[in-house]
């Protein structure tokens, strides 16, 4: 096997492909790379068995083959050539020489027949979606996914097709995300599928062009999505989302409309002598202010007031600032509208107008 | 701060204690060789010994089946934990009679740092007989002292004349005492270190003097400041008046080594809950859970999480802990439990989050 490419076309596919393979590996093959020339095309494979990632490049100069090299050495070599260096690669039996100018290296390969099949079920569901609309439903949701909670299938994200209508939500059950938007196209089927934590992080980042369109198929098992000349396999949760809908069948109070940044700027601070593990900070609402107070063991004490309007009964609630601020954060809009349930059992954040998102965060019970 | 050698400690170490307590309750123990601890046909372990005991080499930590071996006429004694607790509270009370400053290391030993009493002249000597003689007095029991002007000195000197030992180590003839000392007595060199020491020819207090700061460093990583400091006869720790609880851990090791998962899971909810209990008796809460396994050829591993909420009776955390272990495979012949990340029961209870799906 050999090949000529430009380090420009190479690197950025090798990057992608490197991110998945983890660095402690049981099996020594999988943290090599796959590299396989065929059909003009140089197709390169990287995966931790959970997650796959194919890259697919076109090329002129090659003899077809198969090999596979380790990643992290082959990443390192390419990024640190010159931009723009003619990197050409040949077999010679049991290594791999990769030349460019004046620089030589010569890499210990394993052979190709050795590089475990990712097993895929077949995927019976697919649907389009473009990728800047992905990437901001993702952006939105992921950062209330659960991180090695035993409720295992809460490490992951819930995606729900519903004909044309898409729903994606993350809870660590202190607080939850939900995005809802339609597709450009119906359906027909109704699917809720399990996303793990790291497959929902590894593809998030490798939407970053917003104009492409994806092709995404799936099963209850697995789930294929071809990025451009990417494709992104992963293994799917086993597992049924626990039903968070309840939350939404209560009466609330009114909404408090605030400006975002004066509620951000105020959490930060009162949250500085907040207890260090919980974070807690205490609103007590009445219908022209929201004070913001809270207490730490050393019993120092910090208190923000902030003028607000609000139709409805005073009210005390405690929370943990750090959630209110990462809701809060991820906000568009200037405005930032929290309406509390009627037994305050939980917290409503979201824009003033119809968004497609909503957070909820719940209380600590004080 | 205080000047190193402004300062008076005095560490005070109880004599064999838990054996001391079972001779001084019953007289039929008194000069024989007495062993608390497991049972020598279990696979117990000595946890103290009288003195009659170590004069045949039996020391704590000794399997009691070779304690058995070395003494057959040893009388083997279940520990009483109450009753040594119920001595260890007499003994601190005295302690408080004498300093307001006292860190009390384990049920039978204990720092008083007497730099600012005004009791018997001021004088660390005569603190530390008067808190000896008191403890003969009150609780029956014997107690040895040692007296310096750092905490690393004053524990080495109580166990320079043991038993019913004193012994001062002065401003003057600390760095002099730690050169000659041999580096495995130093304060926080265990046998590793030791043994590390050993490959560099270091022996003695005074091979370690030999070193720079920057060698150590190389060497030691973090704990080098702490050698260096010590090979010196300096040792800037104050005396701990409020230690807190940083761990509530639990253990058992089986007669026989046991196999079945199921049969382990049972055993560790029933470790759990026990260290549960023994945290809330000191009214805490905990946020981390650690598994210890050994497995029957000594090999041993622990499995940790940190939860965001406070643990409970946590089974279902308990099967993920020991899920990528070798129980079921291979057998096991110790389990513990140790709880950390400890929190006040009323703060952790205080900053409750509610979960949207879990109830409490």
């Amino acid at each position: 096997m050999k090949f000529i490419i430009n380090r420009e076309e190479i690197l950025t596919p090798l990057q992608q492909i490197v991110s998945v393979i983890e660095k402690r590996q049981t099996m020594p093959i999988l943290s090599n790379v796959l590299i396989v020339i065929e059909d003009d095309q140089l197709i390169l494979t990287g995966t931790d068995l959970e997650i796959q990632i194919i890259a697919k490049i076109d090329i002129k100069l090659a003899t077809p083959g198969s090999i596979t090299v380790p990643a992290r050495k082959f990443l390192d070599i390419c990024r640190l050539l010159p931009n723009g260096a003619e990197i050409k690669f040949e077999q010679h039996d049991d290594k791999v020489k990769i030349l460019s100018n004046r620089s030589r290296f010569s890499l210990s390969c394993l052979p190709a027949d050795n590089y475990p099949e990712f097993s895929e079920s077949e995927l019976e569901n697919h649907f389009f979606i473009n990728a800047g609309k992905l990437k901001k439903a993702l952006d939105k949701t992921v950062f209330c996914m659960a991180n090695q909670d035993v409720r295992y299938y809460l490490n992951g994200l819930l995606l729900n097709i519903s004909n044309s209508k898409i729903k994606l939500v993350a809870s660590d059950g202190h607080r939850l995300s939900i995005y809802e938007d339609s597709l450009d196209q119906g359906t027909g089927y109704e699917a809720r599928i399990i996303f793990p934590r790291k497959a929902v992080l590894e593809l998030s980042r490798l939407l970053d062009d917003a104009d492409a369109e994806l092709k995404i198929e799936f099963s209850s098992n697995n789930i294929r999505i071809f990025i451009k000349n990417l494709i992104f396999s992963a293994k799917l949760v086993d597992s049924k989302y626990p039903d968070f809908g309840k939350v939404f069948q209560q009466e609330f109070f009114n909404p408090i409309h605030i400006q975002k940044l004066v509620l951000k700027d105020a959490l930060t601070r009162v949250a500085i002598l907040s207890n260090e593990k919980f974070k807690g900070v205490t609103l007590d609402i009445t219908p022209d202010s929201l004070r913001i107070s809270t207490h730490n063991p050393e019993h120092d004490e910090a208190e923000e007031e902030l003028i607000i309007e609000y139709a409805g009964e005073p009210l005390s609630i405690a929370f943990n600032a750090q959630y209110l601020l990462d809701a809060v954060a991820n906000l568009d809009s200037e405005l930032a509208v929290l309406t509390i349930a009627s037994n305050s059992s939980s917290c409503f954040i979201d824009e003033p107008t119809e968004c497609v998102y909503k957070f909820i965060v719940m209380p600590m019970r004080l | 701060m205080t000047q190193e050698h402004h300062r008076k400690i005095i560490h005070i170490d109880m004599d064999a204690f838990f054996a001391a307590v079972e001779q001084r309750d019953c007289p039929a123990y008194r000069n024989r060789p007495i062993i608390v601890g497991g049972s020598p046909d279990a696979r117990g372990v000595v946890a103290t010994c009288s003195y009659e005991a170590r004069r045949y080499g039996i020391h704590s930590a000794m399997p009691s089946a070779r304690a058995y071996q070395l003494c057959p006429d040893a009388i083997f004694i279940k520990p009483r934990f109450d009753a040594y607790k119920e001595a260890s509270v007499q003994i601190r009370k005295i302690f408080a009679d004498y300093s307001e400053l006292v860190e009390p290391l384990s049920l039978d030993e204990a720092y008083l740092d007497v730099s600012n009493a005004s009791v018997l002249q001021g004088s660390a000597t005569l603190i530390a007989k008067a808190v000896k003689e008191k403890i003969k007095q009150d609780v029956g029991l014997i107690a040895s002292a040692g007296v310096s002007y750092n905490k690393f000195l004053a524990k080495l000197a109580s166990d320079m004349d043991k038993p019913d030992g004193f012994y001062l180590i002065t401003p003057q003839q600390g760095p002099e005492f730690a050169e000659k000392l041999s580096v495995s007595k130093f304060h926080g060199i265990g046998k590793v270190t030791a043994g590390k020491m050993q490959a560099l020819g270091i022996k003695t207090g005074k091979d370690l003097r030999r070193l720079s700061l920057l060698s150590l460093q190389q060497h030691f990583g973090k704990s080098a400041a702490h050698y260096y400091h010590i090979c010196r006869g300096i040792d800037h720790r104050p005396v701990n008046g409020n230690r807190t609880t940083k761990s509530v851990g639990v253990e058992t090791t089986f007669q026989q080594d046991i196999t079945s998962r199921q049969e382990i899971l049972g055993y560790l909810q029933e470790l759990l809950e026990k260290a549960l209990q023994r945290a809330a008796d000191k009214q805490l809460v905990a946020y981390t859970l650690t598994v210890k396994i050994k497995y029957h050829n000594f090999i041993q591993i622990t499995r940790s999480r940190t939860l965001p909420y406070m643990i409970t009776k946590a089974d279902e955390l308990l099967e993920e802990l020991i899920k990528n272990t070798d129980i079921g495979k291979s057998s096991v012949r110790l389990l513990g439990i140790t709880l950390s990340s400890l929190e006040n029961k009323q703060t952790g209870i205080r900053f409750q989050q509610t979960d949207l799906f879990r109830d409490y």
